[in-house]
């Protein structure tokens, strides 16, 4: 667990969490990836996927729904924290122009989705929106989960045009994370290798901040039962 | 792009790198013939050129950072982003070397002219070739198999991460666009090669 982390989250529930993403070591990195077997190896990719598989969502569209459901999230929490009007400065300007893109990332999704899309859960933010204090270090948490999160489906998606959109919000989520990890004074880029986060494993980081409070079930979606 | 250098000079230098380019867009038209490399099926490349094209930009932003933090008297925040930043690139350069291994080819030479002596000529650079390198190794992701995909996406947030720490420092917005643009090899190749950084094989 990475020290960085533990100062910003201080009731502990997302470092708990969170415990086996952080720290990204590069010696881990390589040896997952040497173990994966990394160029053009079909036997290892077949292992890889087995061994993965449960809990993950299956196919395309849950995986656009659990993606969706992700960036209901954090949409809804910096529209929120936009709407309180708890945050100054460069924060404020970050929360704006942050919760811009999770807006249109929700709105992408659902153009894709269509009559497939989720619904969007309700959420309580118990205090993390109230002040700026507690804002920033749910929005670190957070934006580092949403880079682990597209970065653990990418290799699972089939279509190639998903795929690059997937990729275009990965790419925007950690930019969005380096900028709040340095509005909080830790290391933008704290790896060289970011590591990717199975989707049982998130879900069970979402779960555990209790910030979904109502939700719709979507067939083949991995459970938000916060 | 701020720094593209059009000068004569600079584009006759860069004359290798374009050709570098148009081969690894054409799929298998070798030179230099290192080591040739596992094509792809068709017109899309395989994963051992599109790793190769991600080592040269690994490469290239990688001798930024020495070079610079060698030259530039880079001071503050700038010199922390160079000292972090460059060690993230070398271990991206070990990785793609080690993935590649007698598939590898050798770096080549580069002039960064005052990007490495001039702290906000720097700057710029850095800007330009990191948003280049999330662009370039975003456009490559469809083409890749795989488990060489899950081994770039661990690479490409970390230089989206850098983008956006460098645009920060540069009073630019880290995070411009909800969705990161991507572009194809040949658009890459040829910023390269405006930039007049490349100067041919080693």
């Amino acid at each position: 667990m990475s020290d960085d982390l533990q100062r910003l989250d201080r009731d502990g529930a997302l470092a708990e969490a969170l415990g086996p993403l952080a720290p990204a070591t590069r010696r881990g990195v390589l040896r997952t990836l040497a173990t994966a077997g990394l160029i053009g190896s079909a036997a290892a990719l077949a292992t890889a996927g087995t061994a993965e598989a449960a809990g993950e969502p299956q196919g395309d569209v849950a995986i656009l729904n659990y993606a969706l459901t992700l960036e209901y999230l954090q949409s809804a929490f910096y529209t929120e924290v936009e709407r309180i009007g708890s945050l100054t400065g460069e924060t404020a300007r970050l929360a704006r122009i942050v919760g811009g893109h999770e807006r249109a990332h929700v709105h992408m999704l659902l153009d894709v989705l269509g009559r497939h899309a989720v619904a969007k859960p309700s959420f309580d933010f118990h205090g993390a929106t109230d002040s700026q204090d507690a804002f920033v270090r749910t929005a670190v948490a957070f934006e580092d989960l949403g880079v682990a999160a597209y970065k653990g489906q990418a290799p699972r998606i089939a279509s190639p045009a998903y795929l690059a959109a997937a990729l275009a919000i990965h790419a925007t989520e950690a930019r969005h994370a380096a900028w709040i990890r340095r509005i909080a004074g830790i290391l933008p880029a704290q790896s060289a290798f970011d590591q990717p986060a199975s989707a049982t494993h998130v879900v069970d980081v979402v779960n555990s901040t209790h910030f979904i409070v109502g939700r719709t079930q979507a067939a083949g979606m991995p459970g938000f039962t916060g | 792009m701020k720094q593209e250098q059009t000068g004569t000079a600079q584009n006759t230098a860069s004359r290798r790198a374009v050709l570098s380019a148009a081969s690894l867009v054409a799929g298998g038209i070798l030179v230099g013939g290192v080591g040739a490399p596992a094509l792809g099926s068709g017109s899309r490349l395989g994963d051992a050129e599109i790793l190769n094209f991600a080592l040269e930009m690994e490469e290239l932003q990688a001798a930024l950072y020495a070079q610079a933090l060698q030259h530039a008297g880079l001071t503050g925040e700038l010199e922390q982003y160079a000292r972090v930043v460059g060690g993230h690139e070398r271990a991206h350069v070990a990785f793609l070397r080690q993935t590649l291994g007698s598939r590898a080819k050798a770096a080549p030479a580069f002039d960064f002219g005052d990007a490495v002596t001039d702290p906000d000529r720097f700057a710029a650079a850095a800007r330009v070739l990191e948003d280049l390198g999330v662009a370039a190794l975003d456009g490559q992701a469809a083409n890749l198999t795989k488990p060489s995909l899950a081994a770039v996406a661990s690479i490409v947030s970390v230089e989206a991460r850098h983008a956006a720490w460098i645009r920060d420092l540069l009073g630019e917005l880290p995070a411009p666009t909800a969705a990161n643009p991507a572009e194809g090899a040949a658009r890459v190749m040829a910023a390269i090669g405006r930039t007049g950084y490349v100067k041919g094989s080693a």
